[in-house]
Formats: C-alpha cells, structure tokens, sequence
C-alpha cells in the first residue's frame, strides 16, 4: 500500500520537480555516505521511483553527484553585502566574510559532511568544487598579506602559509562545532570561538 | 565600449577580492569618470551587478571575451 501511495503520489510531480526531488534525496544520501557509498537503488528507493526514471534525468551517479554540487553553487555565498557596507580593513573584512561563510555551512550541514567524503574519496569534485569554495580565504589572506607586506605594514611572513593555516582553523571549528560537536568546547558558541580565533589570527600577525 | 578613465585586473582573483579591488579602485575616481575591469571568475557577473545596485553606480556594460569577463562601471 506505502508503495502504491508513493507511486501515485509520484506520478504527480512534474519533470523539473522530479528532478529536485532526486537531487535533495541524493543529497542527504551522499552526506551520510559519500560518493562511493551510494548506490543507484539507494537513490531511488528514497524517492519511491524506478532506476529508470532516474536515468531519464542523468544519464549516471556522477551526474547526479555533478547536480548535487551544482545545487549548492547556485546557492553560492555572496559576499558584495560584507565588501560594500564595511570598512576597507583587512581584519573587519576577514571578520565579515568568515561570518557570511559561516552562515552558509551552518544553513546546510550536507555540504561540509560531503566536503569530507570527497577528500577521503579523492573525488574530483575536490579540487574543481570544495577548493574554489575555500580559495575565498586563502586568496583574500594571501593578496592582503602580500599588499601589507608591500607597504611595510607586516614583518616577512609567509601569506600563502598563513592563509592556509587559516583556513585549518576555520576548517577545525567547524568540525567540532557542526560535524562531531566536541564536549571539551561547550561553552563556547560557534560565533564566539570564531571571534576569538580570528583575533589570535590578526594579533598574530602583529600588524603596524 | 571602450573609453575608461582607470584599469583593473582582477583576473585569477576568486571574490570577494574582485569586488574589494573594484571599490578601492572607484574610490579614487571622480563623478562621472569609468573603471574597466577585467576578471576570470565567473561569479564575478553577479557580484558586480549586486555591486553596483548597491553602490549607484552605473554598470554600463558586462560582457564575456575569450574566457575573461569585462566591465565598465561608472562613478555616480
């Protein structure tokens, strides 16, 4: 009967909204187990439809894990708002773009999760999705650090070194705090472990 | 379009440092006066359409060329 209701109720969705349902099923599927960990039947059993029907939608798994990307993409950060309305300096910006960031990996946690199956996996996404999504970071700290250096506002560090250390930071926090909440930071807010993890980065970069 | 006042390359730069540059850059113009700026990421079209509403300032052309993507943006 649960099947026959499903069907039924399938039958009613049109091709774009099928298409959606497919994507937000694979979605949470590839969260909890990665690319490899999914299989097609999986997918569909989810929904409630055939293997058929799914292939009339994306010709195979990896064009399904594309769309689930891409779905993501087009949800995509915008950071005009934090570069228009606030001041020029490079901490108030760190600040306000890790913020918008942050947001956006705390409003969809599937992201992150699948993040780490794709690194573990060694899927190309990595490197064409996930890195770009990070290169926010560390191409803002880099050129910043670089300009600094060149108006003798910074002693010689290395940015590209520094960016990336950021970034493990960032990356740390929200792994403790979203994906595997750690009992040792419990009396911290998310908001503030940043807050005081962006002013060790800035104090520690001793600028003048 | 072809006529500009100041010149910016962005390109290879992933947002928001097209976006920063842009405003640094106009800030030193005066009314009236165009910045041409030149980047690679594709997000780059949203930004600076997003940009500019904000800001008032006129986007007076985008377009793609040869994988990079130009805008001309005048100073209100």
């Amino acid at each position: 009967m649960v099947i026959v209701a499903t069907e039924a109720s399938t039958k009613r969705l049109s091709a774009p909204e099928r298409r959606t349902s497919l994507i937000t099923a694979a979605k949470t599927l590839f969260a909890a187990k990665g690319f490899h960990g999914v299989s097609i039947d999986e997918i569909v059993n989810s929904v409630g439809v055939s293997p058929a029907i799914l292939y009339r939608h994306f010709k195979s798994k990896d064009e399904l894990y594309d769309a689930v990307l891409q779905d993501f993409a087009c949800q995509r950060e915008s950071y005009v708002d934090t570069i228009v309305n606030s001041a020029a300096d490079f901490e108030t910006i760190l600040r306000g773009i890790t913020r918008v960031f942050i947001d956006s990996i705390v409003s969809q946690p599937d992201l992150l999760k699948i993040e780490m199956y794709s690194l573990l996996e060694g899927h190309e996404s990595h490197s064409d999705f996930f890195l770009n999504r990070w290169k926010t970071f560390t191409d803002y700290i880099e050129f910043s650090l670089n300009e600094l250096q060149s108006k003798g506002r910074l002693s010689n560090i290395d940015s590209k070194a520094s960016a990336l250390m950021y970034q493990g930071m960032l990356r740390e926090v929200l792994l403790l705090k979203c994906l595997q909440p750690s009992e040792h930071l419990k009396d911290y807010t998310l908001q503030e472990l940043l807050d005081k993890m962006i002013s060790q980065f800035v104090n520690s970069l001793d600028l003048n | 379009m072809s006529s500009f006042d100041s010149e910016l390359d962005a390109k290879g730069l992933n947002c928001p440092l097209p976006i920063l540059r842009a405003k640094k850059a106009i800030a030193g113009l005066a009314s009236g006066q165009t910045l041409k700026i030149e980047a690679t990421d594709p997000g780059s079209v949203k930004d600076f359409e997003a940009f500019c509403k904000q800001t008032g300032n006129e986007l007076v052309s985008s377009a793609e060329e040869g994988g990079n993507f130009i805008f001309f943006i005048k100073k209100s």
